[in-house]
């Protein structure tokens, strides 16, 4: 019993760790569908506030950017506070124009020792992250977009 | 003889996670037992009557952190309940995998935490490793490794990878040779049993009367189990069983949640063979809420979850977005309460023995707050 | 029960005096596990509505719900805590979320809200608990950013 205890042990011994090296050899594990910092695409946005209004944090506000807009009269665009945001991607379900998508730059990549530098305002969430990123989360995601459920026809 | 009243608190490294008991001493041997909870309370039933359905949804998964899919299935069993909506098979496999993948998180979580006070380092740094591949593969289908808010009232939120059966299966037998490693390793191990052996036993018509859930139940000799019992989702077009212990002491309900693993890993083998390949994954549903009763109850990781929405127009201005109440109803008050209680009554538990016996209850202190 | 069948159920209405009447007697039927209590609040018809939710475990699980109405200004009923021991903990978060008294219940106490919550009981519809807690605990004040360089002109919502 202890000797094949001690053999089951050595075994793992000679594993390679499970821990990754971050941040100095790797970088933080990520997949196709990882959610994490937003990506704003200001061409597309209308101003119509439904991240706003879908976000359970209340981390998103709606910001006044001058400049020419076509689409967004109001020339409104959400900044995201990444102080409060849990990147649950709701705002990227309500959006109807695929305006606002999730890269997989993680929040290992955001944290920052300064507090008050959290607030990503629209200008900041238009320029794609500095680091190694790809877009996971958009709308593309949702395909086949779901339909109502069919009615039923007696008895449940 | 001289009582003494000591206070094991949050911060205690034996103390399993954010509550604090009151212990009443007779020299090593604790007389009486208190709870002392409320270090974690959010305040999430009244949040959630603030927010609209689907925020609610992303708050469900806080309320047991170890365990979140099981609490976001109950909920979404009662909207779907109120939306009168069945969810569509593909969606249905798809929530039993994902909640069997999250009881095996969650049971190799408590195994990290039980192992710890009986003093069995490695079996606690296997564990971990064995959870991490668990949430790369939620990483993988979810997008995020513990909050997933996958499970979404009318199905689940988006489709299953296409590469789904090959990863998964792939995952499972990584998982499944390290759960046989530790069964070697520490469940079988003499001095293991030698510890948790004859400690806090539970008599089977006690756990029933107690309101004891879950493997604490099913340790004691009852084997009832709510997916076997209502056969909700796609557990009743798989095959598995439910195992219990004898005596019902800390040993038998480690070994039943260590069985339990198993049973998961087959019910999750079967669920990935049997998933239809196409069709839809989730029905969409109207913004407003109607207004109805739902009650979700599911078997989560450490016992029965229930949740109680109630929907209503009381709100004077038309249609509701929010629900007008939630309850949740989660399986820890009972075990720390008057399990616990009945247990240090009944037998002589020193503080060294405290932790194997709240260990082998696996409590989840957020789901008394709430 | 139209959806996913989690939620079939028997459902009996009482009257506040035949409560413990009513779950001794689902005790000796067979209902010998108790799950929780639920209230829920109607300030508009004054009354609060209590929910006790026991399952058998003898029958596969099946859900009895007893379901009553007290009234809001005097919300008094009896204990069942010495039917069911669970009901005690379930009574005191009912106490001390709601302000129902149970009678024959003697440990009702602040228990998840001691030294956290100093006001009326939260979980009632009436009582708005974000401006409770902004006038109480913050003084009036908002918990604002720290202020940011680049400034912005928030839109007023």
């Amino acid at each position: 019993m202890v000797l094949k205890l001690l053999g089951l042990g050595f075994r793992y011994l000679l594993r390679r760790p499970y821990t990754r090296l971050y941040p100095y050899k790797e970088p933080p594990f990520t997949t196709e569908r990882t959610r994490a910092r937003h990506l704003l695409y200001m061409d597309r946005c209308i101003g119509c506030r439904a991240c706003q209004l879908a976000c359970p944090a209340d981390a998103i506000k709606m910001y006044k950017i001058e400049g020419e807009w076509p689409k967004n009269r109001l020339k409104i665009f959400p900044g995201v506070d990444y102080s409060r945001c849990t990147y649950c991607g709701l705002c990227v379900e309500a959006c109807p124009t695929s305006a606002l998508v999730m890269t997989d730059y993680t929040m290992e990549h955001l944290i920052t020792e300064d507090k008050s530098t959290t607030l990503y305002t629209p200008e900041m969430l238009a320029e794609p992250p500095k680091g190694e990123h790809r877009v996971t989360f958009t709308k593309d995601l949702l395909k086949p977009p779901p339909q109502p459920p069919p009615k039923k026809g007696g008895g449940g | 003889m001289r009582k003494l009243q000591v206070f094991l608190g949050p911060q205690h490294p034996g103390a399993p996670g954010n509550v604090a008991f009151l212990l009443t001493l007779d020299g090593e041997r604790i007389l009486d037992v208190d709870l002392i909870p409320g270090f974690l309370h959010r305040g999430f039933e009244k949040m959630m009557e603030y927010r609209r359905w689907d925020m609610d949804l992303v708050m469900s998964a806080r309320i047991c952190v170890e365990d979140p899919d099981h609490v976001e299935l109950s909920y979404t069993h009662a909207m779907d309940q109120i939306f009168g909506v069945d969810p569509p098979e593909r969606a249905k496999y798809a929530r039993t995998i994902v909640a069997e993948f999250s009881r095996l998180a969650s049971h190799l979580l408590w195994m990290m935490h039980f192992a710890g006070p009986v003093a069995a380092r490695y079996a606690t740094s296997w564990a971990i490793a064995a959870r991490e591949e668990v949430l790369k593969w939620f990483d993988y289908v979810a997008g995020h490794r513990i909050y997933h808010h996958y499970i979404y009232p009318g199905g689940v939120r988006w489709n299953l990878p296409k590469d789904l059966k090959e990863r998964t299966l792939q995952v499972l037998d990584r998982v499944e040779g390290l759960v046989r490693d530790m069964e070697r390793g520490f469940f079988l191990h003499p001095v293991f049993q030698r510890r948790a052996r004859d400690v806090g036993r539970l008599k089977a018509s006690d756990a029933v009367r107690l309101g004891a859930t879950g493997p604490v139940l099913r340790g004691s000799g009852v084997a009832h189990d709510i997916r076997k019992a209502l056969k909700y989702d796609a557990y009743g077009m798989v095959d598995f069983e439910i195992p219990k212990g004898e005596y019902g002491d800390a040993y038998d309900r480690a070994m039943v949640r260590l069985r339990e693993m198993y049973v998961s890993i087959g019910i999750i083998r079967q669920a990935v063979q049997q998933i239809p390949e196409e069709g839809p994954y989730r029905w969409r549903l109207p913004m407003a809420l109607p207004p109805g009763e739902g009650v979700g109850r599911v078997e989560s990781a450490r016992g029965e979850f229930m949740t109680h929405i109630v929907s209503t127009t009381e709100k004077p201005g038309g249609r509701p977005l929010e629900p007008y109440r939630i309850k949740f109803r989660g399986p820890t008050m009972a075990h720390l309460t008057t399990v616990l209680k009945h247990i240090v009554h009944n037998e002589e538990i020193t503080v060294a023995d405290f932790p194997v016996v709240v260990g082998s209850l696996d409590p989840c202190p957020p789901d008394i707050d709430r | 029960m139209k959806g996913a069948d989690t939620g079939r159920r028997i459902e009996v209405e009482v009257e506040p005096s035949q409560l413990r009447e009513r779950l001794r007697r689902a005790l000796e039927e067979g209902y010998d596990h108790f799950i929780g209590i639920n209230v829920v609040d109607y300030p508009r018809a004054g009354v609060m509505e209590v929910y006790y939710f026991v399952e058998s475990v003898q029958r596969g699980g099946e859900l009895l719900v007893v379901k009553l109405r007290v009234p809001r200004e005097n919300p008094a009923l009896d204990s069942v805590s010495d039917i069911y021991p669970l009901a005690e903990y379930q009574e005191i978060e009912g106490h001390e979320f709601f302000g129902l008294d149970f009678r024959g219940n003697g440990s009702l106490r602040k228990w998840i809200l001691d030294e956290n919550w100093e006001g009326p009981p939260p979980l009632r519809k009436d009582v708005d608990t974000r401006k409770f807690v902004l006038e109480t605990y913050y003084g009036g004040q908002r918990y604002e950013r720290p202020k940011q360089e680049k400034s912005l002109q928030e839109v007023v919502e």
